[in-house]
């Protein structure tokens, strides 16, 4: 039990880091990325402030909410760089709740076990930047090794759980094109769900200043990106069809 | 050459000994005095007090006296009224003097209404129109304290042991919940208007006779207009129209009641419409009216398709909100969520749209109808079960009529500082009280059947037509409401807890409610009058009561109100519900405040703060799945916060001091103050305190150090 | 447990006769217009509306599960009495 890493934060019932379910957050400290639009920062660099809470008391809590809340969200930070995240996930899975994952995709190896094992109800993971050095430092605020992102992607890819691609849009780090980029690059995924980035409290305090896209404008990117998507879907589905003949 | 000039000509003076306001002197200067005459004063008295015509004479002798004695300059009614009262008081005549007094506001008042905005009701802006009502109000309010009720209950109020609501309509009903099907058969027939209409052959001209009665109604009535199973009784005008038709339809529908704000006094008509995916169970088998109030020869039951066409298309409407994507602050769209619900197919479609509207705009309630009884539900918080008698109208819906006759609310926390932690005076205090409102309702209830009684030349003679035999006010069907604020407070005074600490503190809070309901089924019983327990919307009440509290029980109260004092933004918590900033988390809110809903059979609500955070509209509708199976909860509702900017028209989430987009400083907070959605910037103190402490399921990071 | 019932009620008489709920350690609230106390807690246990369509009595087990028809509680208690 040592082992199993420190609770920082904790959301009792989420309506939204699980769609489609009511679930509670927990939120486990450090990251190995320094996304400048993070709005999790304290987690990030001054985890040491935050009381941790002990498992059992946050276990305790969804205990007595047990036919409301579907599952465990595992947020972070990044929760992937904890050796002892395989335990915690054991004894919430021992109480009979789901787990979802929130990731950077930087730990193939763990997600490959975890989804293996079937540890994992559903994984969401961050997609920063187009899939390049450059690009992604720019981003993830930290050189970051591509390969790793590309095989967590492909990992996911093979649909053995359900997973959500997603990306934090901040106007400065994102133009257009390079969302539209990532989604050519993101071909034969179900998905990939654009955030707005929210400038009040950004780990970089830079970016304060940078305003938004306007929710419309959001929603029509979306649109183009699940076209861009569907679009590989579709050639990939006809190709499957020629295959057949 | 000054003079007194008598103004009244024989004709208006005949008039004038019609309505009771004495205006008979205006103006003087200088030195002369013309058509001044002392028989005015001896007339007045004799006719409005007791006082005896010698003594009248005496009076008026004296005063006339002084008049001429003092060189005033400016002699107006009002001062010949004072100087008058003064006499009287000096005779030590001091019920005649109240019968004998003048109602009116001072000339700074009068500037203070006409300059600034009235922050009691968030839901009137400020104009000529609101002014003219504040006014009325204001006069109409001293005469219900001085003439309808007894002069225990008008103290009562003055010290905020109650609060009557909405004193300045005493001369109308609360509020009024009806049928479309009532317009449908009959057309629009005002006993007031010029022109008579037949009943509406097309859905665009019965959308018009609904808003022109909505209105009409909205003069008749103090507050909420509701309208029963809105998408069901529209389909039978629907049948050959094209999804399109029927949106525009839904479009105009939504509009036509959020733009209503040149009706009374300014104020949007406070709408509410009751909208069912299903076909409710007891309209199933009836016949259903269609086009020029005829019988289609199909029951409601066969209708279902188009009324669900039409509820999807307004939450359609509701989700692209007005031209600015604002969310439309009416009509209130209260869907019934039951059993039969989710029997019926489309279901979980439908549930995720109307979550997708909640998310994002917030309109949507969640009107919870459990097992097998039927509700109704009119005002922002009123909801009645249908009982027998109703199930049979509900046969000729027509005939569903159901008003609240008044609503008095009782101050909860200052019953518990006045017992001192008795237990048996905590629940001795609140009989007591509650006997002095039951008093209250039986005045208003005498008062409008006086009104009534003159039928159609009476004042309320809309609430007397007959187009289907009885009166269109039921007054037999009339429920008479009992509201509480600040629970929680008087919990928190007498056992020294507030609700959300423990479980102790939830069991006695039931404990009260409970006595309260037993002691208003037992005063039902003695005055043959339905008195219901209500939860107050109390948009000011929370914050008089919390004011009136500090001035005269600051040993107590202090310690107790909520909010930030030194601001004086301070309140009660509303009705039975838990301390808006408790860190309880939506499922332990929803299932604690739904312990008391069964008990307080006129509809409760749980409000559920969502701040900034967009939810997954799946999840809300797994939420309000579980509410309808796993609590007793009446009625929900999720809130978000918007950020609307006068400069470049943006409307973000959250409530942020200046435009994410734009950055200008020149914006409106938009969210739900009660019962519906306004402004943040026309809110009274109390509600901006309150609006500070909610708590929006934020998350638990703890500081180190801090506990 | 707790047994609710409410004078003038037989099933309820039937119920209170029939077994020493005291002995079964079960507490008894008598619902009325002069008894706050036992309608609050039937509302903490949820069971307002449950009486309202099926009537009295009613039972509440200790896991706060409750058995509202007189024949099915007296068949409960009568196990329980026996064990």
């Amino acid at each position: 039990m040592e082992n199993i890493p420190p609770i920082k934060g904790f959301i009792e019932t989420s309506f939204l880091d699980w769609p489609g379910k009511v679930c509670s957050v927990f939120f486990l400290p450090y990251c190995n990325f320094r996304c400048p639009f993070c709005h999790n920062h304290v987690l990030v660099t001054a985890a040491e402030s935050l009381d941790s809470i002990p498992l059992d008391t946050v276990l305790d809590r969804i205990r007595s909410m047990r036919e409301w809340i579907d599952g465990v969200c595992i947020s972070g930070g990044e929760p992937t760089i904890h050796p002892g995240l395989l335990e915690m996930i054991k004894v919430i899975r021992a109480e009979g709740f789901k787990i979802k994952l929130d990731t950077n995709g930087t730990q193939p190896e763990t997600l490959r076990y975890l989804i293996m094992e079937k540890l994992v109800d559903e994984i969401a993971m961050d997609v920063k930047g187009p899939l390049d050095e450059i690009s992604y430092a720019a981003c993830a605020g930290v050189s970051v090794p591509i390969e790793l992102i590309r095989k967590s992607i492909n990992l996911l890819l093979e649909n053995r759980v359900p997973y959500t691609f997603r990306t934090t849009v901040v106007p400065s780090l994102l133009p257009e094109d390079k969302i539209y980029e990532m989604a050519e690059q993101l071909r034969g995924a179900t998905g990939l769900t654009l955030q707005n980035f929210n400038p009040a409290d950004p780990m970089d305090p830079a970016l304060k200043v940078v305003a938004p896209y306007s929710e419309e404008k959001l929603k029509e990117i979306q649109e183009s990106v699940d076209e861009i998507i569907k679009d590989h879907n579709r050639m990939i589905a006809e190709s499957a069809e020629t295959g057949l003949r | 050459m000054g003079s007194v000039v008598q103004l009244s000509s024989p004709e208006q003076e005949k008039r004038m000994q019609e309505t009771t306001d004495m205006a008979l002197f205006v103006h003087t200067s200088k030195e002369a005095i013309d058509g001044w005459n002392r028989e005015k004063i001896v007339d007045a008295l004799v006719r409005e007090t007791y006082v005896d015509r010698d003594t009248a004479d005496a009076i008026s002798l004296e005063v006339e006296q002084q008049v001429l004695s003092s060189g005033i300059k400016m002699l107006t009614a009002p001062l010949i009224r004072e100087l008058v009262d003064a006499k009287l008081i000096e005779r030590g005549l001091e019920q005649a003097r109240m019968m004998h007094t003048r109602l009116g506001v001072p000339l700074y008042d009068a500037e203070q209404m006409i300059m600034h905005p009235n922050k009691e009701n968030a839901n009137v802006p400020h104009g000529p129109e609101a002014t003219n009502l504040t006014l009325a109000e204001g006069i109409k309010k001293e005469y219900a304290l001085l003439n309808v009720f007894t002069q225990d209950v008008g103290e009562a109020h003055m010290r905020g042991d109650i609060h009557l609501h909405d004193l300045g309509f005493i001369d109308r009903p609360y509020c009024s919940g009806q049928s479309l099907e009532y317009l449908k058969k009959f057309g629009l027939n005002l006993p007031n208007s010029l022109a008579m209409a037949k009943p509406a052959k097309h859905p665009e001209v019965l959308l018009a006779h609904m808003v022109k009665f909505a209105a009409a109604l909205q003069s008749n009535f103090a507050g909420a207009i509701g309208w029963d199973a809105v998408n069901l009784f529209f389909a039978p005008y629907l049948v050959d129209l094209s999804d399109r038709e029927v949106k525009q339809l839904a479009q105009m529908l939504i509009f036509e009641f959020s733009q209503q704000a040149v009706a009374r006094g300014g104020q949007a008509i406070f709408s509410d419409i009751n909208l069912y995916w299903e076909v409710p169970k007891h309209f199933e088998d009836v016949p259903a009216i269609g086009p020029g109030g005829t019988y289609t020869g199909k029951t409601y039951a066969e209708y279902e398709k188009d009324a669900q066409r039409f509820v999807w298309l307004l939450f359609d409407v509701f989700k692209e909100g007005d031209a600015s994507g604002r969310p439309f602050f009416f009509p209130k769209p209260l869907v019934h969520i039951t059993e039969k619900f989710f029997k019926t197919p489309g279901h979980e479609k439908f549930l995720n749209h109307i979550c997708d509207v909640a998310a994002d705009k917030g309109n949507t309630y969640f009107v919870f109808d459990r097992g097998s009884t039927a509700k109704i539900s009119e005002c922002c918080r009123l909801s009645f079960k249908l009982e027998q008698s109703d199930l049979e109208d509900a046969k000729e819906p027509w005939k569903m009529r159901y008003s609240a006759l008044q609503n008095v609310t009782l101050n909860l926390p200052r019953i518990a500082y006045r017992s001192g932690k008795d237990n048996t005076r905590l629940f001795e205090n609140i009989t007591e009280m509650m006997k002095i409102t039951a008093d209250a309702h039986s005045k208003k209830r005498e008062f409008i059947l006086r009104l009534l009684s003159n039928e159609k030349s009476g004042p309320l003679n809309l609430l007397t037509m007959k187009l289907d035999g009885t009166p269109y006010l039921r007054m037999h069907r009339c429920t008479y409401l009992i509201g509480m604020v600040g629970l929680n407070e008087l919990i928190q005074y007498h056992i020294g807890q507030e609700m959300h600490e423990s479980h102790e503190a939830t069991k006695f809070g039931l404990e009260v409610i409970a006595h309260m309901k037993l002691v208003s089924d037992k005063l039902s019983r003695k005055y043959g009058m339905r008195f219901v327990l209500e939860q107050t919307p109390a948009e000011s009440t929370a914050y008089r009561f919390a004011k009136l509290d500090i001035q005269y029980y600051p040993e107590e109260a202090t310690e107790i109100v909520k909010g930030d004092l030194k601001r004086n933004e301070i309140y009660y918590t509303n009705s039975t519900l838990y301390n808006v900033g408790a860190s309880m988390n939506p499922i332990e809110r929803t299932r604690l405040e739904g312990r008391f809903h069964p008990i307080i059979e006129a509809g409760a609500i749980t409000h559920i703060w969502l701040g900034e955070s967009k939810p997954s509209k799946e999840s809300l509708a797994n939420f309000v799945t579980k509410t309808f199976r796993y609590t007793k909860n009446d009625q929900i509702a999720f809130s978000p916060e918007f950020t609307a900017c006068k400069e470049c028209g943006k409307v973000s989430r959250g409530l942020h001091e200046k435009c994410s987009y734009c950055g200008s400083e020149d914006v409106d907070g938009i969210t739900r103050i009660t019962g519906y959605f306004t402004r943040v910037s026309s809110w009274n103190k109390g509600k901006l305190g309150e609006l500070k402490d909610r708590y929006r399921n934020q998350g638990q990071f703890k500081k180190q150090g801090v506990s | 447990m707790t047994l609710f019932t409410k004078s003038l009620c037989s099933a309820c008489q039937d119920v209170k006769q029939e077994f020493d709920l005291e002995m079964l350690g079960i507490k008894l609230e008598e619902l009325g217009p002069e008894n706050p106390g036992a309608l609050a807690h039937l509302a903490w246990h949820e069971l307002v509306e449950t009486v309202e369509t099926k009537g009295l009595p009613i039972l509440v087990l200790d896991d706060s599960s409750s058995i509202a028809d007189a024949d099915e509680i007296k068949d409960y208690l009568a196990t329980i009495n026996k064990s």
